[in-house]
């Protein structure tokens, strides 16, 4: 209890030192808290400021699978595409931010991907058409996925207007509910409520695979 | 499109070649081998393969340690779009070829631009028809010895041809499902039905090698099959459907012909044309992560006559299978039914009596447990008991009604 009280003290601190902060929360149509979402908070006047140390970020493959399914980096980021699968996988993407092929391979074959672009690349393997993976490229930092209770708090924001963007990656909709435009002030901590209108689309699974097989 | 000997030359050759090949492109591609040793127990009347009309693959005189098989998979890429797939396979039995192939194919697969792609495969290679053949070399990861309906397909079908697919990958672009249709052309596939005719339907895992030859089951309608060969000159076709959901359910759908004309082949060369078609039906549902279920139906026909198209054959067979995944066991549990009767004859007076000679009608259970060792060892314990009644018994002097049962611990190895 001692931590936790003396880590929201510190937070807290870092608030009150180095800009203002932002409370994201997200919920379904009908309530229930959104995981997983995308946040994007985009400064409307002046340059998004550089994160440090997020130069190179990491896409697996694993169990026929994008891990993460969903991976947000600044624009300029690296990102390496290893294969953890004993079967080979063909990466790529045709989607206008970043259009690429990794020619089928095991391992770390490849050199990383630069992403220079913003926007949403959506990933592919053409060897396993399940197998999905999303890239949001963004100028901003500040940037982060919702948690189990939909929420995301976003710090250190410059003092200034902001859009803020949401995403998921079974999102049925494509409306304004999905941006909204946020005054953020030094010391204060803004908040941004998004409520989706429509459920979000069934989930794709992968039962009953295994890495090892190669379907007939 | 020449006699098999010449195209078997031909192939032989090309396999070589691409083998020989291997180490220059195995940079791009990958080789795999398996090697599956069983102890079999067996009640079962004198196999198939010795020419006689048992349903299983190890009969009561063989019994003890055998060799289920040893297998050699290769996979390259030609080019980022273009693949080559070989597949060997020795089965440790009597078959002309100690090791032969049974997929030799190109696979060319365009990177998607939209939510459309096509494919194209040419080569030796099996349709797209099974929903429990998953694994490297057409095996199945549930049980060692397949359905009957897939036996049949691994005995008798494959595509030495062409096949074009169009796949709509709905996935990708925010939809629920994805579906693929496919055309194909084949040669080389003109006996397909003598071994359905003749004994009936099977239950295991011995595929018929490209090159590979067996007698054919006794009685009237000649004593050696070839497999793949072209006696007409004719192409044959399938065309096929299948739709995926979600991940969690697929089906298939596949009407097969093989246009084979029944004034080819002769007692001469003892090779005879079997106009064989068939529709197909499948689906397999994967709810969660533990259980898997299949069911597949196949109905068809075939027709034999050097001079007159008066032998006529209709079969039919299904079955439901049910695998449950916990970690490292597997268990799994199928029942087939099957049958096959004879619909008109122009033999069945005279020295074979007066009723059709050739049917069949069954059933089968099939149990299986596996464990996994590690990501290269597997341990599998599989009882087949199968009651079928078929007439032709009569002419191999034991009843026409037969119980056969086996029971195989196999020790598989994969890398």
């Amino acid at each position: 209890m001692a931590c936790v009280t003396v880590c929201t003290v510190l937070a807290g601190l870092r608030v009150a030192t180095a800009g203002g902060g932002l409370s994201v929360t997200i919920n379904g149509a009908t309530g229930a808290a959104i995981e997983g979402a995308v946040v994007i908070a985009e400064p409307l006047q002046g340059a998004a400021h550089p994160r440090p140390g997020q130069k190179l970020a990491i896409m697996d493959q694993h169990n026929l699978r994008f891990v993460p399914e969903v991976l947000i980096v600044q624009t300029g980021t690296a990102v390496d595409f290893p294969n953890s699968d004993q079967v080979r996988h063909q990466v790529y993407s045709f989607s206008a931010a970043k259009k690429f092929e990794l020619a089928l391979y095991a391992g770390r074959a490849h050199a990383p991907v630069v992403f220079d672009t913003a926007g949403l690349v959506t990933l592919g393997c053409n060897i396993h058409d399940n197998m999905l993976g999303y890239i949001w490229v963004t100028d901003s930092p500040w940037y982060g996925r919702s948690d189990a209770g939909g929420h995301l708090q976003l710090r250190d924001l410059t003092p200034g207007e902001y859009t803020v963007r949401i995403w998921h990656a079974l999102l049925n909709e494509s409306g304004p509910e999905l941006v909204q435009r946020v005054a953020v002030s030094d010391n204060q901590i803004s908040a941004a409520n998004f409520r989706l209108q429509r459920a979000l689309r069934a989930p794709t699974h992968n039962h009953g695979t295994d890495k090892q097989w190669a379907d007939y | 499109m020449g006699r098999l000997l010449n195209a078997a030359t031909l192939a032989r050759a090309l396999g070589l070649a691409l083998l020989l090949a291997v180490p220059a492109i195995a940079c791009s591609g990958e080789l795999d081998v398996s090697l599956d040793l069983r102890a079999v127990s067996s009640d079962a009347t004198d196999t198939r393969l010795g020419g006689a009309l048992g349903k299983l693959r190890y009969d009561a005189n063989h019994e003890g340690l055998r060799l289920g098989y040893l297998r050699l998979g290769y996979r390259g890429d030609l080019s980022s779009t273009l693949h080559v797939t070989v597949e060997t396979v020795s089965y440790g039995d009597h078959d002309v070829n100690p090791l032969d192939f049974t997929e030799m194919y190109l696979d060319w697969r365009p990177l998607p631009a939209s939510a459309w792609r096509s494919r194209l495969k040419v080569g030796a290679f099996y349709p797209e028809i099974s929903l429990e053949n998953r694994m490297r070399g057409w095996r199945s990861p549930y049980t060692l010895s397949y359905s009957a309906i897939n036996t049949w397909v691994g005995e008798e079908l494959r595509t030495i041809g062409a096949e074009y697919s169009l796949d709509w990958l709905g996935l990708a672009h925010g939809h629920g499902f994805e579906f693929s249709t496919s055309a194909a052309a084949f040669g080389w596939n003109d006996t397909a039905g003598t071994v359905l005719a003749s004994r009936g339907w099977g239950l295991h895992d011995r595929q018929s090698t490209l090159f590979g030859r067996f007698a054919n089951p006794g009685g009237p309608l000649g004593s050696r099959t070839v497999f793949y060969d072209d006696l007409d000159k004719r192409a044959g076709y399938y065309v096929s459907a299948s739709l995926r959901y979600r991940g969690l359910l697929e089906l298939r759908g596949l009407h097969y012909d093989n246009r084979a004309n029944l004034a080819a082949g002769s007692d001469t060369i003892q090779d005879y044309a079997w106009d064989t078609y068939f529709d197909s039906l499948g689906a397999r549902w994967t709810p969660n992560d533990q259980l898997t279920v299949i069911g597949q139906w196949l109905h068809g026909r075939t027709y034999v006559d050097v001079t007159a198209p008066s032998n006529a054959w209709s079969y039919q067979s299904r079955f439901l299978l049910a695998s449950w995944q916990q970690q490292r066991w597997r268990y799994s549990a199928r029942v087939d039914q099957f049958d096959m009767q004879q619909t008109s004859c122009d033999f069945c007076s005279g020295p074979y009596g007066t009723g059709f000679v050739f049917g069949d009608d069954g059933h089968a259970w099939t149990l299986a447990a596996q464990r996994s060792f590690g990501a290269h060892w597997n341990l599998t314990l599989e009882g087949l008991d199968v009651t079928s009644t078929v007439p032709m018994r009569n002419f191999l002097g034991i009843a026409t009604a037969q119980r056969e049962r086996q029971l195989q611990l196999a020790l598989r190895y994969d890398r």
